[in-house]
């Protein structure tokens, strides 16, 4: 009876498996292969209001933020944060609420190279994934470097970014890496992309409960919520990621200006996200009930996401807006920017 | 035969009045009020002669309104003519700073009820409203023109005391928005049980079915803000700013270790800062109003944290436990601050605990501790009586002390409902001696609604965990996926 089921134990063994080949810095790049989606399916909802066993800093001055981004960890050993360990060069700015397989975040990763970027996702085994994902990208983006800076003397500047972590061993690239099967997916093609994929992590959490543990009052300049759990019955729409309460606390961790990006494809949770925060095209009659979490954030307006590289990328990147595309779903984009808190009354 | 308990007093304040002062108090089911000069009982509340009272004005509003899918409603009469009301304890009591209203919760109907307290000191109930959710923490803006009522599911509501004559509109209920077909579509559901479920919903709402969502209450409410989280607590503090202005926030505490510190209305959605600093939940909030810059906070931490909470930063731990008995978990019952004399003291309870801890707040906001006080049985509620340098404490008369779960084997006579207790001449020092004032006998003597000493072991239960259910906000370990 305590036997695993077989598919539950292929699993856990591949993942152990890629686990440990990603994390083993020695290997010939040919190895470091990414991980497979099917080994770590889950199923697609969490219940935001359960205690699940979390771990979360006790605030923002307590996350370990050095062991996700250790190529922009402070030089000086005596920078620490509360708890001991090394402060980075710059805060996490971007953040992606509900990451899943990460497909944003890999595809933003080349466009904002300097900017570190953060995913969070409540699910265990679609986090585990991601982060094998990142770590073996890193690894191939390591490789890649190195026979690019052999085979050229001079790097060119703009894939020279953050140093790689100087602990890759320099004498085991012999084998021919850029031959190696090359997978379908643009974003793990064998090309230099810049930054090296340093500069994206993934962390397992609950926003709705503990995002102000992980984030200071306007730290961040973008936060991504794509495609989010609908909620369709009327009764679960409490557990929606969006709503007037809820947007209070991503007004707390946005800088005045900063942007919070939506999309989805269900056209009523568009008009509910619309409802939610400001939407100047649908003033409804005799809205005088006082000031709401609306004045916080305005809608940014088509032709500026027309030029919003970001924008792209979450309609055509991101795992959940391939799948839409493969169906032919309608995918409904809204941008809101933050605007500054209002005077005391 | 043994003689029976009588229920302690869950809440218990002195509320001083122009003209004569008066204590009220919460016990069992009903509401008490006590001359405050001699101690004997001038009202209760609900009335045991089973006549009709006349004095409920607008008693109805909201009652009607039940929440969605709860089976009990609560109708003015039977409120005032049946033996049993329906709820069985009053577990928040407050009252405007002039002494004239009372608002309290009754538990399990949910209603936040408003009195006005009268001069002979019996409630005139002006109004009930049934909440969505069981509130959990419930205060007044400093003008006492509204309340803010917390409840369990996070949200914090503002209700006028008094409500106005004009009907509520109910369509700013965001959340509740009603839909008359399914949002999802064939272009957002792709497998085939999901499919068929669309069919399913897409033909019901052909023919016209809807579904029974009853809206909001329906009396006038503002949410103002949310925890995804159980609140537990709620402070409305005003700062000074300059000479002439002030600025009002509200703090909000968590099942999940969070203190907010949000603006006042209307702008509550702006969240000023975070005090983060607890590692279990946070069960009581307390800003002293002779010092508002700073907040006491306890909870499940076996530690209190003194704040300078405007910055959001920790002034103090202050441990609650000799350090031999570190083990054993403790949960904040109560926090008080009083200023007694030129001494700011601060008062703070563990829940089922029979000693009264003593702090005083130095001038550069540590806490530094004094002597305790015992008591009899269980510290429940507190109330201080400035003008006379003395305290009142409600003690469980019920429960042996220091346990939340043990009856005594036999009740004493009469009861010791309330004990009183007398700063020493002011010392440098903090210092009790038990105050034997005739109030405190004629109110113990008096008691309140009898518990029979032979009640069933459920019904034991029940009672115990309607004063002593702090433990269930602690986490559980193991659950996951």
């Amino acid at each position: 009876m305590s036997q695993p089921p077989p598919k539950r134990q292929k699993r856990a063994e591949y993942r152990k498996q890629v686990a440990e080949a990603v994390g083993d810095e020695s290997a010939p790049v040919g190895k470091v292969k990414l991980p497979k989606k099917k080994f770590y399916r889950q199923r697609a909802h969490a219940n935001p209001f359960s205690d699940h066993q979390l771990n979360y800093p006790l605030s923002p001055a307590h996350m370990d933020w050095a062991s996700h981004f250790p190529a922009f960890v402070n030089p000086d050993p005596a920078q620490t944060n509360l708890i001991g360990t090394r402060k980075l060069l710059k805060d996490v700015e971007v953040v992606d609420i509900g990451c899943g397989f990460g497909g944003l975040l890999v595809g933003l990763a080349g466009l904002l190279p300097e900017t570190l970027m953060v995913g969070m996702e409540i699910r265990v085994a679609v986090l585990d994934y991601l982060t094998t994902r990142i770590q073996a990208l890193r690894m191939q983006q390591q490789h890649q470097q190195k026979t690019q800076s052999q085979s050229q003397s001079q790097p060119p500047s703009s894939t020279s970014t953050p140093a790689p972590a100087p602990t890759t061993p320099a004498a085991d690239d012999a084998e021919t890496p850029s031959d190696a099967p090359a997978p379908p997916d643009p974003n793990t093609s064998t090309a230099l992309v810049p930054g090296g994929y340093q500069n994206i992590s993934a962390i397992r959490s609950n926003t709705m409960k503990f995002f102000p543990n992980f984030f200071n009052k306007h730290q961040l300049s973008k936060i991504f919520i794509c495609f989010p759990d609908p909620h369709f019955k009327a009764r679960k729409h409490k557990a929606r990621i969006i709503s007037e309460t809820l947007n209070a606390e991503y007004a707390y961790a946005l800088r005045p200006g900063g942007l919070l990006y939506t999309i989805t494809d269900v056209e009523e949770y568009h008009h509910w996200i619309l409802r939610h925060f400001r939407d100047e095209t649908a003033v409804e009659g005799g809205e005088n009930e006082g000031p709401t979490v609306k004045e916080l954030f305005e809608r940014v307006s088509e032709e500026e996401l027309e030029k919003d590289e970001c924008v792209q990328v979450m309609r055509e990147a991101t795992e959940e807006g391939k799948k839409v595309t493969r169906n032919n779903g309608n995918k409904y984009v809204a941008v809101f920017r933050r605007k500054q808190d209002p005077e005391w009354a | 035969m043994a003689a029976n308990f009588q229920h302690p007093f869950q809440c218990f304040r002195f509320v001083p009045r122009p003209n004569t002062n008066l204590l009220i108090g919460s016990a069992g089911s009903k509401l008490y009020s006590y001359s405050a000069e001699t101690g004997e009982r001038l009202a209760v509340w609900p009335q045991e002669v089973a006549s009709t009272n006349a004095n409920a004005v607008d008693a109805d509003s909201g009652s009607e309104q039940g929440p969605p899918g709860k089976k009990r409603k609560v109708s003015a009469s039977e409120t005032q003519t049946n033996e049993k009301p329906a709820w069985s304890n009053i577990p928040i009591l407050t009252t405007t700073t002039n002494g004239e209203y009372i608002v309290a919760l009754t538990a399990e109907d949910k209603c936040v009820r408003v009195f006005q307290l009268q001069e002979d000191g019996s409630f005139t109930q002006l109004s009930e409203r049934a909440m969505p959710k069981r509130p959990s923490a419930i205060t007044l803006t400093s003008d006492d023109t509204t309340i803010l009522c917390g409840d369990k599911f996070g949200d914090v509501y503002s209700l006028p005391l008094i409500p106005s004559d004009k009907l509520p509109v109910i369509t700013k209920a965001l959340r509740s928005a009603t839909l008359s077909h399914p949002a999802a579509t064939n272009l957002t559901v792709h497998t085939k049980g999901n499919r068929r479920a669309l069919e399913q919903q897409l033909r019901l709402a052909s023919q016209g079915k809807k579904d029974e969502k009853a809206p909001g209450p329906a009396f006038e409410h503002t949410i103002l803000l949310g925890h995804v989280s159980l609140l537990t607590d709620m402070a409305y503090v005003s700062l000074p700013v300059d000479a002439n202005k002030k600025r009002s926030y509200i703090l909000t505490a968590d099942r999940d270790e969070h203190i907010r510190v949000s603006r006042g209305p209307p702008h509550a959605h702006v969240i000023e800062n975070y005090c983060l600093g607890h590692t279990a939940f946070i069960s009581q909030l307390c800003v002293p109003h002779w010092a508002p810059e700073y907040l006491v906070s306890g909870g499940g931490d076996n530690y209190l944290l003194v704040w300078k909470w405007a910055e959001g930063r920790i002034l103090q731990k202050v441990s609650l436990v000799d350090e031999s008995s570190q083990a054993t978990e403790v949960a904040v019952h109560g926090i008080w601050a009083t200023s007694l004399g030129d001494l700011r003291v601060i008062l703070v309870a563990l829940h089922g605990s029979s000693r009264l801890q003593c702090f005083t707040l130095e001038a550069d906001g540590t806490l530094k501790a004094q002597s305790p006080i015992q008591l009899s049985g269980n510290a429940l509620a507190l109330t201080p009586i400035e003008k006379d340098n003395t305290i009142l404490v409600s003690v469980d008369t019920i429960r042996q002390p220091d346990t939340t779960q043990e009856w005594r084997a036999s009740a004493s006579s009469p009861s010791t409902l309330i004990e009183a207790f007398h700063i020493k001449s002011t010392t440098d020092t903090l210092e009790w001696e038990p105050a034997t004032a005739s109030v405190t006998k004629k109110i113990n003597s008096t008691g309140t609604d009898e518990v029979p000493a032979t009640t069933e072991e459920k019904q034991r239960k029940e009672l115990n965990d309607s004063l002593y259910n702090l433990g269930h906000l602690r986490k559980r370990k193991g659950e996951d996926e």
